[in-house]
C-alpha cells in the first residue's frame, strides 16, 4: 500500500493501535473471543486510553469450555458480553485511520474480516505493522553481520524475553495487545527505523 | 503487609506499581486514577531521559525494566532500579533537572503527566513521600507496618486502664481495717493517705504481716510501702510496664494535677496481652533453680513478636527486653546469694555492649563482668564462683556464651584494676584493643552496692584525650555500610548484614560523639540526641541517624523472629528480595547517610592521619 504523501512520515507522528483477539481457535469457524487494543500516540502508549472488550459469542453452543478457559474467561462472562456487532464498531472507530500494530497479525486480520463479511459490514484493511515480521527483518540484518547467529523466537513471550522486555500476563487480549505495544516500541530502535515506511 | 516486588513472574502494569513505593500508599480507589494516567516509554540503552539544567521534568516516572544512571557533570551518581520513582524533585520545584538521568540498559518506563501527579498529592501519605526528607519517610514506612496488625496499642496512656477511683484509708489504720476495706471494694491494694504516699497491697498482708506473725492491730504504716511509686497518667501504657517491670511492683497508682486518679494492677496488662512481659516477671520471681529457667528465651521472643505486633517501635522492644534480662541476671545473682552466702566485699555486676545500652535484640551473646571493691584470696574465689554460677544460668535460659569471651568468668577484677583499665584504654589507646574494648564504655551496674562513680569519672573526661578520641573514631569505622560502586547494596553470602553494615556503624559513631560531649548516656539515640545539642552532630544528622538507626533495628528484629519461626538461628542477615521496595530503598538511603557521617567523622578525627 502506498501512503498518500509524496514523504513517508516520521514513525512517532503517527497513531497506532496495538491490537490483539483472544479466539476459540484458529480455524475460520472459530469465533472472537475478546479484544483488547492500545493506543501508541507520539511514540509513546497511552495505556490509560485503552480499550478491552468480551464478546457475546454468535454460537455459543459451539465453543468449547477448555478453550475458553485458556484465556480465563469464564462462559457467563460471555454471555453478558455486548454483541460481535457492536464490538467492532467500537474497533473501527477507534483505528479510523491510524496503524494497526499486531503480533502475527494475519491470524487476527482474517478473523477481523471475516467478521466484518459475516455481519454484512465494510471491512477497510488499515495499514499494519507486524512485530513478527519486523523480527525477521531484524534477524536477516543481524544474519548479513553474523551468517550464523540464530533467529529470534517469533513467539510474543520469547522474542520480548530476547529484547529484555519483562514477562507479562499472556492470552489475554488486553495484555497481549500491551506487550505487543511494547514489543514494538523496542523494535522500532533495534531497526532505526525512522518512517512508517521503513516499518510496514 | 507490602507485597513482594514481582521480579521474575509475569505481572500486570497495575498490579506492578502498586506493590512499589509510593503508589502502595494510595487507597484504592485512587488506583482508577492512577490507571488511566498510564503511559509507557521505551528509552533505548544510553538515551537521555531527563537532561540536568535542561528543560523541567513533565512526568513523574517509573522504572518498569531496567535501570537508570543518574549522573552529574558526568560523574555516575546513583543508579536508580525497577520499581524505583525519578524526576519529581523537578517537577515539585518547577526547577531544571539536578541529574542526567540515563538508560544504563533499554529502558520500559511507566510515567503519569505532571497534572496526575499533582491529583494523586491530593493523596497525604502518597504527598508526604515526595516532601519529607528521609528521617520523615522512615517513619512513613514504620506507621505502614503497624497498621498491619494492631491487637492493642500500647501507646495509649495508661490511665486509659483505669476502670474506678482510687481508695484510701487513713495513715494511722490497722491492718485489720485496711483488710476490711480491701474485701469491701473488691481491690488487692490500698492506697494510703498523707504525704509521701503509701500503697499497702495483698501481697504485703501475706508476706509483711501474716509471714511475719504479726497480728490484725498492726499499724499500716509500719507494713505499708511508701513513698509509693507513681507514674503520670498520660505516660504511654508501654512505658508504665517497663517501670513496673523494672520496680517489681504489682500495683501502679497514677498521678493527675498533684492528685491519685486511679490505679492500674498488673493483671489489667495480663488481660490486655496474653503475652506480657509481666508474665515473664512473674516467672522469674518464682524461679529457685537455675534449672527453672529452660524456655525463657523461646518466651522471651514470644513478647517481643506480641510487642511489635502492637505497633512498638524497636527500641522501646530493645528496653522492654534489657528490662527483663536485668531481671533474669539480678535473679540469678539472688539465688547465687543464697547458695554462697553473703559477700565477703560489696561488687556490681555491669552489663556493657547491646545490653549495656538497652538496645539488646532478641538473643545477644552474653556481654557481662564483675567489679568488686576489696582483693582478697577469699574474694577472688568468690566471685569465681558467683559468675560461674550466673553465667551458667544465663546459658541455661538460653543466652548463648560470648564468643569474644567477654563474661564474668573471665572478667572478673577489684575496681582498682578496672580502673587502671580505664585509664589505659583512654591514655594509651591502641587501635586493635580499642576496637575490642570500646563497648566497654557502653557498662551499666545491674546488681550490686559498689558504687562504679570512680569508672564513670574516667568514661565522662575521656571526651578531652583527643587521641583516645581519634582512636575512637576509627574504631568505629571498622564497620563499612555494603554500598558498593554507584551505590548499590552488596549482598554477600545471601544476604545483607545488617549489623555490620548498618547498627554498629550508627552504635560507634554516637558513642564517640557522646563522649566528645562529656556525656554518661549509653542508650544510642540518647546519645545522639545530646551529642545534637551539644554542636558535636548537626539536628538533622542526629534527627536522620536516629531514624535510621529505628528503621535498620526495627527490619533485624522482624527477620530475627521470622528466623525463630522458622526454627533457623537468628542472625543478622537480611535478603533483599524479602523487603518491600520501599524498604530497600529506605536502606540503600540509611546505609548512604551512614557511610556520610563516617566520613564527615574521619575528616573531623583525622582517622586517616593514625596508623
Amino acid at each position: 500500500m502506498l501512503w498518500p504523501l509524496r514523504k513517508s512520515p516520521t514513525w512517532n507522528e503517527i497513531n497506532y493501535w496495538a491490537l490483539d483477539l483472544e479466539t476459540s481457535g484458529l480455524e475460520a469457524s472459530d469465533q472472537i473471543l475478546s479484544v483488547g487494543m492500545v493506543p501508541i500516540r507520539g511514540g509513546v502508549i497511552e495505556f490509560g486510553a485503552h480499550y478491552y472488550s468480551l464478546v457475546r459469542p454468535v454460537r455459543p453452543g459451539a465453543l468449547s469450555v477448555e478453550g475458553i478457559r485458556a484465556h480465563h474467561i469464564l462462559p457467563n462472562e460471555l454471555e453478558a458480553a455486548p454483541p460481535l456487532a457492536q464490538v467492532l464498531e467500537e474497533i473501527t472507530q477507534r483505528i479510523g485511520r491510524d496503524v494497526l500494530v499486531l503480533h502475527c497479525g494475519s491470524i487476527d486480520l482474517g478473523f477481523l474480516r471475516q467478521s466484518h463479511k459475516a455481519l454484512g459490514r465494510r471491512w477497510v484493511r488499515p495499514v499494519v505493522v507486524d512485530t513478527a515480521v519486523l523480527l525477521a527483518r531484524l534477524d536477516e540484518r543481524r544474519r548479513q553481520l553474523e551468517p550464523h547467529s540464530k533467529p529470534h523466537p517469533s513467539g510474543l513471550r520469547a522474542a520480548r524475553a530476547q529484547l529484555g522486555l519483562p514477562p507479562h500476563l499472556e492470552h489475554h487480549a488486553l495484555w497481549d495487545a500491551l506487550a505487543t505495544a511494547e514489543l514494538f516500541l523496542a523494535l522500532r530502535h533495534r531497526l532505526q527505523a525512522r518512517t512508517l515506511h521503513q516499518l510496514i | 503487609m507490602f507485597q513482594p516486588s514481582q521480579h521474575n513472574s509475569a505481572v500486570n502494569p497495575l498490579d506492578f506499581i502498586r506493590a512499589h513505593a509510593p503508589f502502595n500508599l494510595l487507597p484504592a480507589e485512587a488506583l482508577e486514577q492512577v490507571e488511566r494516567g498510564l503511559e509507557i516509554a521505551f528509552f533505548p540503552k544510553n538515551s537521555k531521559v531527563l537532561a540536568r539544567h535542561g528543560s523541567k521534568s513533565q512526568h513523574l516516572y517509573m522504572i518498569r525494566k531496567g535501570t537508570a544512571r543518574l549522573e552529574r557533570d558526568g560523574q555516575t551518581m546513583m543508579y536508580l532500579e525497577e520499581g524505583e520513582v525519578f524526576g519529581y524533585p523537578s517537577l515539585i520545584s518547577q526547577g531544571t533537572p539536578a541529574f542526567d538521568v540515563i538508560a544504563e540498559e533499554d529502558l520500559l518506563i511507566y510515567r503519569w503527566s505532571e497534572q496526575v501527579f499533582r491529583e494523586l498529592k491530593r493523596h497525604q501519605p502518597f504527598a508526604e513521600f515526595f516532601t519529607k526528607g528521609l528521617a520523615a519517610r522512615l517513619r512513613l514506612v514504620a506507621q505502614q507496618e503497624g497498621l498491619a496488625v494492631s491487637p492493642i496499642d500500647l501507646s495509649l496512656p495508661v490511665s486509659e486502664l483505669v476502670t474506678r477511683p482510687p481508695v484510701f484509708i487513713a495513715r494511722n489504720a490497722t491492718v485489720q481495717e485496711a483488710a476490711k476495706a480491701m474485701r469491701e471494694h473488691q481491690i488487692s491494694s490500698i492506697l494510703v493517705e498523707g504525704n509521701p504516699l503509701g500503697i499497702l497491697t495483698d501481697r504485703d498482708l501475706r508476706n509483711r504481716v501474716l509471714a511475719e506473725g504479726k497480728g490484725p492491730q498492726t499499724p499500716l504504716a509500719d507494713v505499708m510501702s511508701t513513698p509509693a511509686k507513681t507514674l503520670p497518667a498520660s505516660t504511654p501504657l508501654f512505658e508504665a510496664l517497663t517501670f513496673m517491670v523494672h520496680q517489681s511492683i504489682h500495683h501502679l497508682p497514677l498521678e493527675q494535677d498533684g492528685r491519685i486518679v486511679g490505679v492500674v494492677t498488673d493483671t489489667v496488662f495480663m488481660r490486655q496481652q496474653a503475652r506480657s512481659p509481666l508474665h515473664l516477671l512473674r516467672r522469674l520471681e518464682r524461679t529457685r533453680n537455675p534449672e527453672d529457667l529452660k524456655g525463657y528465651s523461646q518466651e522471651l521472643s514470644g513478647i517481643a513478636e506480641s510487642l511489635l505486633a502492637g505497633g512498638l517501635g524497636a527500641s522501646e522492644i530493645g528496653r522492654s527486653v534489657s528490662s527483663l534480662n536485668d531481671h533474669l541476671v539480678r535473679t540469678l545473682l539472688r539465688l547465687a546469694e543464697e547458695c554462697l552466702g553473703p559477700p565477703p566485699t560489696p561488687y556490681a555486676w555491669i552489663v556493657f555492649g547491646s545490653e549495656g545500652r538497652m538496645e539488646q535484640a532478641l538473643l545477644t551473646d552474653q556481654d557481662n563482668a564483675l567489679i568488686y571493691a576489696e582483693d582478697s584470696p577469699e574474694a577472688q574465689r568468690y566471685f569465681a564462683e558467683l559468675a560461674g554460677f550466673v553465667v551458667g544460668g544465663l546459658i541455661q535460659a538460653g543466652f548463648p556464651p560470648c564468643p569474644g569471651g567477654y563474661m564474668a568468668t573471665r572478667w572478673c577484677k577489684p575496681i582498682a584494676e578496672w580502673q587502671k583499665l580505664f585509664l589505659h584504654w583512654v591514655k594509651m589507646p591502641t587501635p586493635q584493643e580499642l576496637l575490642e574494648a570500646q563497648i566497654f564504655f557502653d557498662f551499666r551496674s545491674v546488681h550490686g552496692e559498689l558504687p562504679l562513680e570512680p569508672l564513670e569519672r574516667i568514661v565522662a573526661t575521656s571526651g578531652e584525650e583527643t587521641i583516645f578520641l581519634a582512636h575512637l573514631a576509627k574504631a568505629s569505622l571498622h564497620f563499612r555500610p555494603p554500598i558498593g560502586l554507584f551505590r548499590r547494596i552488596r549482598e554477600e553470602d545471601g544476604g545483607v548484614d545488617i549489623k555490620k553494615g548498618g547498627i554498629a556503624p550508627i552504635v560507634s559513631l554516637a558513642r564517640v560523639h557522646a563522649l566528645e560531649a562529656g556525656s554518661l548516656a549509653k542508650g544510642t539515640v540518647e546519645r545522639l540526641k545530646i551529642a545534637a545539642q551539644e554542636n558535636k552532630l548537626s539536628p538533622e544528622g542526629a534527627e536522620t541517624l536516629i531514624e535510621a538507626f529505628g528503621f535498620l533495628m526495627r527490619i533485624r528484629l522482624r527477620q530475627q523472629l521470622t528466623n525463630l519461626r522458622q526454627k533457623l538461628p537468628p542472625d543478622n542477615k537480611i535478603r533483599l528480595e524479602q523487603l518491600s521496595s520501599l524498604e530497600r530503598r529506605h536502606l540503600k538511603e540509611a546505609f548512604l547517610q551512614v557511610r556520610e557521617m563516617q566520613e564527615a567523622m574521619s575528616q573531623r578525627f583525622h582517622t586517616d592521619r593514625l596508623g
